[in-house]
This record gives C-alpha cells, sequence and structure tokens, in this order.
C-alpha cells in the first residue's frame, strides 16, 4: 500500500493508495511544524483507512513549501554566486534580472571571475584561483554559508565549477555549495538562477526533509521515501535535501496527475484552487503539458522543464474587495479558518462568498446572512470570470474542453463556465496533489553527447533510451510500464559536423513490492 | 526622429524575435544588454532612411556567429562600440549614424546602444526586415554598398580589418574568423553613404518590431484573439500580407550542424486533424513550410511562429517535443522581390529544388 502526502502552503493531505483504489484519505491545515502535521495526517489516515503501519510499502511526498518560500521571499538563506565567465559576460551580470525583492531576500552577493568553456570544450579562459580565493574571503567574511557556482558551458565542461566548489568547501568548511551544471540545462543565466534559489534553498530542505523523515520514524514506518519532482517522478527524499530547487513545480504536476486519475480523462483542462492561488494547468495525454518556454519562480527566470501552468490570485482565502469587483490576490491564506467571517472572523473572503450563495456549507452561514445580495452577486460572477478568463488562455484551441476541478477552493464553482464542455468536480478533487505523489512515476535520465557520423540518429535514440530504461528499472520502475517521456537534442559544436547532446528521460510506475 | 530607450526594449524584442523568423539567437541576452547600456547612456534618436542627408556615413553594426553559443558565452559591454571605434580609426572617417544588419532577433538591439554611447543616431530600419543567415543576403550589398572594410572584435578586446573585393568572400572570411574568435563576434561593415542607405535599407522596421512587440507582450494570450490586430500591422507596414498557415503541436524535431549551420527540421501534427502535417526546414531561420508535403511558404518570405497559447514568439533552437504552434506566412519586403535579390535568397540559394512561389500565390 502506497501512503501520498502533500505539504502545501495552506492544506497537509495525505492519501492512502491499494493499487489505484483510495483505501483513506484526510485533509488538515498544515501546522507551522511540519513534523506535527505529517504526524497528524498519517495517524488520520490510518485510522480512516484502517490500515496498520505495516501494511505501507512506500511513502511519496509531495511539498510546495520550497516554491512558496521563493514566492514569499521567506526562508531564504543569504546566497553568494560566483560565475566563471570573463572576460566574457560583463554585459550581463548574475543576478541583473531578479525582480528587486527577490534580489533583497537572497542579497546581491555576485562575483564574476576568469574561466568558464568556449562551445569547442576550450577553456575562456584559466580559472582564475588568486580572484576566486579574494571571492570565497569576501564570502566567508559576509558569514554566506549558501553559495552557488556556475561556469560557462558547464553541462559540457563541468571542471571548473568542480574546482570552485572545492575551493569554496575547503575555505568555508560547513558551506553548502550547488553547481550549476548538477541542476539547469544550457542557458547560463537561467541555470545560475536555478543554482542560486536551490542554495538559497538547502538550509530550509535539509530541516523540511528532516522533519518529514522524524514523523515517519516517529510512526514506526520504515519504507522508502521519496518527494516528488517537476516532472511528475519520484527522488529519494535525502536527494531532495540537497536538490529542492527540484521540487518546484511538483505541486501543479501531481495535482493534474491525481486529476487524471480521479476523472478517469487524460485531456481535459485542470483548475486546482487553494487557499491563495488556482493554478491552471493542462492535461495532455495524461500528463501534464510542459511550458514551452522559460519559467519564472517567483520573477526569477530559470530553466527548468516544467508544467505549463497559469497561477491566478484567486482561492478560498482570497480577500474580498470593492462591493465584489475585486477578489484576491491578497488572501488570508491558511489563517482562513479563523480569519474568514462564516468561522467567525472579521475578513471577507471567497469562501465567505461560496457559502452565501449556496454553493457550499461550511462554518456558519448566519455570518455572512448580512452581505447583500448584489455583492454576493458580483463576486461569484467575478469568480467564474476569472476562472473562465484563465482556461481560456490555457486551452488548446477555442473549442470548449472539459474542466476538473480540485483542490480545496473548487466550492468556489458552482456555476457553469463558458469555456467548458463538461465540468466536473470528482470525488476526493480536495486531496489530488495527495494522490498525485502516491502514483507519481519512477524515471530515469540520461545524457549523452552522440556524434551522427559515427551512429545513425535512430541507433542513438534508440541506445540512450535503453541505458535510460535500465536506469528506470534500477531506481525502482516496473519495466513493463516504462514510457519515453522526453528527449531533448542539443547541438552545443559546430566543429563536428554531426555532434549533439542528446538527453532521453523514461518514466514507469513504481514497481509493486509483493 | 524619435527616441529609442531602455523601457522601449522588452517590447522591440518581442517584435524582433517574431521577425527572426526563428533565427537571430533567443534576443533575451541582447535584450538585457541593450536595457543596461541604454539605462546607462540615454535613449537612442531613431531617424527614418528618408530623413538622412545624402553625405552622412553610416555603418552596419551587429553579431556574427552561432546564436547557441551566447546562451553560455554571454556578451561583453565594450565589443560592438569597440568595432566601431575601431572602424573609425583605421578608416580615418567619423561615422554619423549606425544601422543593424537585421531587425530579427538579438541584432536589432545592438546598434541602438552603440548608437547612444556614441552620441550619433541609429537609423530605424534595417539590411534584411528579418533575419537571415548570410552577409550577402543583406539588402545592403544587394543593393550597392560594399561589405568592406570591415572591422571585427570580440570579447578578448581583439580588432581586426577585414578587406575584401566581394561580399561572397567577406562572408566565407567573417564566418571563419566568428568561429575562430570564440563562436561569436562583432562587425561594423557596410559603410554607406546616406543615399545609398535610402535605396537599400528595409525603412520603419525598429519602430515596427517595438510595435508588434507591444502587442504581443500586452496581450498574452491565444494567438487567435488578436488576429486583427496583427493583421492591421501588418497590412499598414512594409510586409503586407500575413497568413495563418498552421496550429499544431511539435512531433518531432532533428538538428545538426553542417559547415557552421544549424540545419534541422521539425514535423508539426495539426491539433484537429492528426493526419494534416507540417514540415519545417530550418538552417538557423524557418526557411520552408510544408503542409501534407506542399509548400506553403518559403524564403525570403517570412515564416514566423509563435507558441499558440501565449502569442510568444518561438525561437527555432526552443522548439521541442509537445509544444503547440501557430505558423504564420508574411511577405517579405520588396527589396527581396527582384530577380537578382531573389537569386541569393529563394530556396535554391539555400540547396532546396525548387523555385520560389510568393506567398500571396500559395
Amino acid at each position: 500500500m502506497r501512503l501520498g502526502i502533500d505539504v502545501g502552503g495552506t492544506h497537509t493531505d495525505a492519501v492512502l493508495l491499494n493499487g489505484s483504489e483510495i483505501v483513506g484519505f484526510h485533509k488538515a491545515l498544515t501546522s507551522s511544524d511540519v513534523k506535527q502535521g505529517i504526524i497528524d495526517s498519517l495517524d488520520a489516515v490510518l485510522v480512516a483507512g484502517q490500515v496498520d503501519t505495516a501494511e505501507i510499502d512506500a511513502v511519496m511526498i509531495g511539498t510546495t513549501q520550497f516554491t512558496n518560500a521563493v514566492i514569499q521571499r521567506c526562508d531564504l538563506s543569504p546566497t553568494a554566486l560566483i560565475r566563471a565567465s570573463l572576460p566574457m559576460g560583463s554585459g550581463v551580470p548574475p543576478l541583473c534580472d531578479w525582480p528587486e525583492d527577490a534580489l533583497a531576500a537572497v542579497g546581491d552577493h555576485q562575483y564574476m571571475i576568469q574561466g568558464g568553456h568556449l562551445y569547442n570544450g576550450k577553456p575562456i579562459a584559466e580559472l582564475d584561483h588568486k580572484s576566486l580565493n579574494r571571492a570565497i574571503a569576501d564570502i566567508s567574511s559576509k558569514g554566506i554559508k549558501a553559495v552557488a557556482v556556475a561556469a560557462s558551458f558547464s553541462p559540457a565542461v563541468a571542471e571548473h565549477e568542480l574546482l570552485m566548489a572545492k575551493a569554496v568547501r575547503h575555505r568555508i568548511a560547513d558551506a553548502t555549495v550547488t553547481l550549476s551544471h548538477e541542476i539547469g540545462r544550457l542557458g547560463l543565466l537561467e541555470r545560475e538562477n536555478a543554482a542560486v534559489l536551490n542554495a538559497a534553498l538547502v538550509d530550509l530542505a535539509r530541516h523540511v526533509v528532516n522533519s518529514m523523515e522524524r514523523a515517519l520514524i516517529e510512526r514506526g514506518i520504515n519504507c522508502p521515501v521519496y518527494i516528488s519532482q517537476n516532472d511528475g517522478t519520484l527522488m529519494a527524499a535525502a536527494t531532495i535535501a540537497r536538490y529542492p530547487a527540484l521540487t518546484f513545480s511538483s505541486g501543479p504536476t501531481n495535482s493534474i496527475r491525481g486529476a487524471a486519475l480521479l476523472s478517469g480523462l487524460s485531456d481535459a483542462i485542470v483548475v486546482d484552487i487553494g487557499g491563495t492561488t488556482a493554478d491552471i494547468g493542462v492535461l495532455a495525454d495524461g500528463f501534464p503539458r510542459e511550458s514551452n518556454s522559460h519559467i519564472e519562480v517567483g520573477g526569477v527566470r530559470t530553466n527548468f522543464r516544467m508544467p505549463d501552468i497559469l497561477p491566478i490570485g484567486l482561492g478560498g482565502g482570497s480577500l474580498v474587495a470593492l462591493n465584489g469587483r475585486k477578489i484576491g490576490p491578497s488572501s488570508v491564506g491558511y489563517c482562513l479558518s479563523t480569519e474568514g467571517l462564516v468561522f467567525g472572523g472579521n475578513t471577507l473572503t471567497a469562501t465567505d462568498i461560496a457559502v452565501a450563495n449556496g454553493s457550499c456549507k461550511l462554518g456558519d452561514g448566519v455570518h455572512v446572512a448580512h452581505l447583500q445580495a448584489e455583492v454576493i452577486e458580483t463576486a461569484t460572477q467575478r469568480m467564474h470570470e476569472m476562472i473562465d478568463e484563465a482556461v481560456d488562455r490555457m486551452r488548446p484551441s477555442e473549442k470548449p474542453v472539459p474542466v476538473i476541478l480540485v483542490g480545496g477552493g473548487a466550492i468556489l464553482i458552482s456555476r457553469s463556465l463558458k469555456t467548458a464542455s463538461q465540468l466536473i468536480q470528482p470525488d476526493h478533487a480536495d486531496v489530488a496533489n495527495a494522490l498525485g505523489a502516491a502514483i507519481a512515476l519512477v524515471g530515469g535520465e540520461v545524457e549523452h553527447f552522440v556524434s551522427y557520423s559515427a551512429i545513425t540518429r535512430d541507433e542513438a535514440l534508440t541506445q540512450v533510451t535503453q541505458q535510460a530504461q535500465q536506469k528506470a528499472i534500477a531506481a525502482g520502475a516496473d519495466a513493463e510500464t516504462l514510457r519515453v517521456l522526453d528527449v531533448e537534442e542539443t547541438v552545443i559544436s559546430y566543429m563536428d559536423d554531426a555532434a549533439a547532446r542528446l538527453r532521453i528521460k523514461v518514466v514507469g510506475d513504481l514497481r509493486q513490492t509483493a | 526622429m524619435k527616441q529609442l530607450g531602455a523601457e522601449h526594449i522588452r517590447d522591440l524584442c518581442a517584435g524582433a524575435a517574431f521577425l527572426a523568423t526563428g533565427g537571430g539567437g533567443d534576443p533575451y541576452v541582447s535584450m538585457l544588454l541593450a536595457e543596461r547600456l541604454l539605462a546607462r547612456h540615454g535613449p537612442a534618436t531613431l531617424i527614418a532612411p528618408d530623413q538622412v542627408p545624402d553625405d552622412f556615413l553610416v555603418v552596419s553594426i551587429g553579431m556574427v556567429g552561432a546564436p547557441t553559443v551566447t546562451l553560455e558565452q554571454l556578451p561583453t559591454e565594450d565589443e560592438a562600440i569597440n568595432a566601431l571605434n575601431r572602424y573609425e580609426e583605421l578608416t580615418g572617417r567619423s561615422v554619423d549614424a549606425v544601422v543593424p544588419f537585421e531587425v530579427g532577433g538579438g541584432n536589432s538591439t545592438i546598434p541602438l546602444f552603440v548608437a547612444a554611447m556614441k552620441g550619433i543616431p541609429c537609423i530605424d530600419g534595417d539590411g534584411m526586415g528579418r533575419a537571415l543567415p548570410e552577409a550577402q543576403m543583406m539588402t545592403f550589398p544587394i543593393y550597392g554598398a560594399h561589405p568592406t572594410p570591415a572591422v571585427i572584435a570580440d570579447a578578448f578586446g581583439h580588432t581586426e580589418l577585414l578587406e575584401c573585393t566581394d561580399v561572397h568572400e567577406f562572408e566565407r572570411l567573417i564566418r571563419g574568423k566568428a568561429v575562430t574568435m570564440g563562436g561569436m563576434i562583432s562587425s561594423a561593415e557596410h559603410g554607406m553613404s546616406g543615399k545609398s542607405l535610402r535605396r537599400s535599407a528595409v525603412p520603419k522596421t525598429i519602430s515596427f518590431a517595438t510595435r508588434l512587440g507591444a502587442l504581443l507582450c500586452q496581450h498574452g494570450g491565444t494567438i487567435e484573439a488578436i488576429m486583427t490586430q496583427l493583421t492591421r500591422l501588418f497590412e499598414d507596414s512594409e510586409y503586407g500580407l500575413i497568413k495563418l498557415l498552421f496550429t499544431g503541436k511539435v512531433i518531432d524535431t532533428e538538428r545538426r550542424i553542417v559547415g557552421g549551420y544549424d540545419i534541422g527540421s521539425a514535423t508539426l501534427q495539426s491539433l484537429d486533424n492528426p493526419a494534416c502535417r507540417m514540415e519545417l526546414m530550418i538552417r538557423n531561420e524557418y526557411l520552408v513550410a510544408k503542409v501534407n508535403q506542399k509548400v506553403v511558404a518559403s524564403v525570403p518570405d517570412l515564416i514566423c511562429i509563435v507558441e499558440q497559447e501565449t502569442s510568444r514568439p518561438l525561437n527555432a533552437e526552443r522548439m521541442r517535443y509537445g509544444q503547440r504552434l501557430s505558423v504564420f506566412g508574411i511577405g517579405c519586403t520588396h527589396h527581396y522581390r527582384t530577380p537578382q535579390a531573389l537569386a541569393l535568397t529563394e530556396p535554391r540559394a539555400f540547396g532546396f529544388d525548387f523555385d520560389y512561389v510568393p506567398l500571396e500565390e500559395l
């Protein structure tokens, strides 16, 4: 049996899954103490499912905590970046396109030194150890422990990043170093941005993963623990403690995959309404449609491959203003259960409107009885318009599409949408994220430089795919269920007429243990 | 005369990316560079070709090389201005205005900040009205300007004077220099009189690209929603015709480098009819588009591609499996419709075995 847990900004949900059958679920507000929140959900779901801890074969955790930390600019460590690219790159320094508040959160500690490589694998310049040591001394004197290192063409030649990381670790014993080539792809600016975000999150990640593991140990659960990544595949929890940035978009991925399972559809628009935002994504052939372009995380440009998600500021806790004409983007968030009118609070929220218009029963309706019918109607229409506009921007064509509503805030939508051919609110829709985590897949990724003058493209594709398959099987995938999720072909050199970098990702279901 | 400052650069780059027909590199990096330098050195003064005095010395300036490399080998602040300053030193002539090679892609921004740094105007126009891979395909040499003397500069501070008897030789020489000097260099070239510029430049393309970019950026939604405005914008411009050729999903891409060029192809599958496919032939730019084997657009007409859901222009390097794209055909400037210009820019000039048929006749 599998246990899926989703630790979101507002709710912590748990789902127990036997095959694809839900045997228990629980939804609770996220507590500031992650460990206690997990223990509470765990206890509740085990009781609900009448299941013993010994029956759990694997735990899959999805979390949006790292994304939220970036968006809210909180719990980010002061972070330094050393880029080796000079004399190239002086015109476009690191962090130059960051939003001011994001930059303030990590501090503008950036250093450019000579080094890095050219497209042909030759050094731009020898790595400037003198400047490197000066940068490290400065970082050390500022007391900064989180350090990202980046060098031109490091995905092809990692040498200078490895040297820089070694020097940083040598001079700052307790530094946590993120090497850009380990988490990002070609595109120096985006890769170094991702590395800085990752480095800034490592402290938080260690704390969070540690809390998760302690919670499970406290309840005597000793099975493998996985955390879901951006692409909907699983990674060992210990790995995520070092690479938290790889979870940035796992929330929407899990919700879309969960919605697919719940609705039985493989092509639809998924609207996941939470406490503060609604995330609109596209389900295509059972998987999230991936974004075509650069993904901004909290306004910072990165080059992760992530599901194409349109977030809008509408959630259960969104503030209602201007007599219902303006909803969000401000929200009471996880304080909904105390701040919302129906819960005896003093703030008019989107949830209060949903109670007042009769689309759901929550809290005490007496507290919204005084609202003017006109305000209720205006706000109700506005919420539907907001979702309609967002679906319209995401749908593949002008044709109406099935819309699956999931998430705790799905109660806000009670009427038909112009853009929707049908509106589906599946059972258990409020725990789609945890469900998506529970059904997450195991992936294997292999990247190789190939020369099409030595081997045909088809042969190269076959070989690299086979290696990726072996890797996925080794990571615990069921060989019968393997399929290619992604093929990326990048040409990096024009010295050799037919050289390409081939990256193939295959995924499969987690092998069932007997 | 108009002023174009840092605040216009994002719009210009969005428009330039659209007109780049898939090539010209990702303008993001040159956008950041231009924003920083224009913010520091003040806005650039734009001057329309028909306002340029006969005796002006206008020099074309931009970057030459493999666009992919600039994703990793980011530009320096002074490479382009070094090329221009050295041009003046070596030729002993002072330059009155600069003009972009091509409005398509990152090369649209370089003369703007060079002009601002130098305190001279930048021409509101360019030598292609789009992006194309080789120097002899520029309207400047086609209508009589000589490419050299030219001065090239690299990121390491090296400069070099190039002198050639014809533009084909110049193209071979400068391409080789780009490869040996780090993959990307800046070049100040095609010095010409104001009179020669008026005959050859594709006019008003910088201000057009800025308006086009503003439309795309402000909208941000599905491309279908702005077809009316888009059509009107193009009809009132040097281009005239815009046609939506195809909307579909990328199902295969293949790319390789041959002789320094990014050669490839991509296959799109229609969203409505899976049997209906578009094939795109790419050589740095999108050169030929076929639907079910029939040519629907080809060089020198423009094939411009946007992400269908967001209206964002898509660079050929970023084309990946699963993307949903809208493909447009756009009529090229009249400068390319003469037999002499077509000989250098038609499909046969790129090795395809068929004749050019103007977009409006396809």
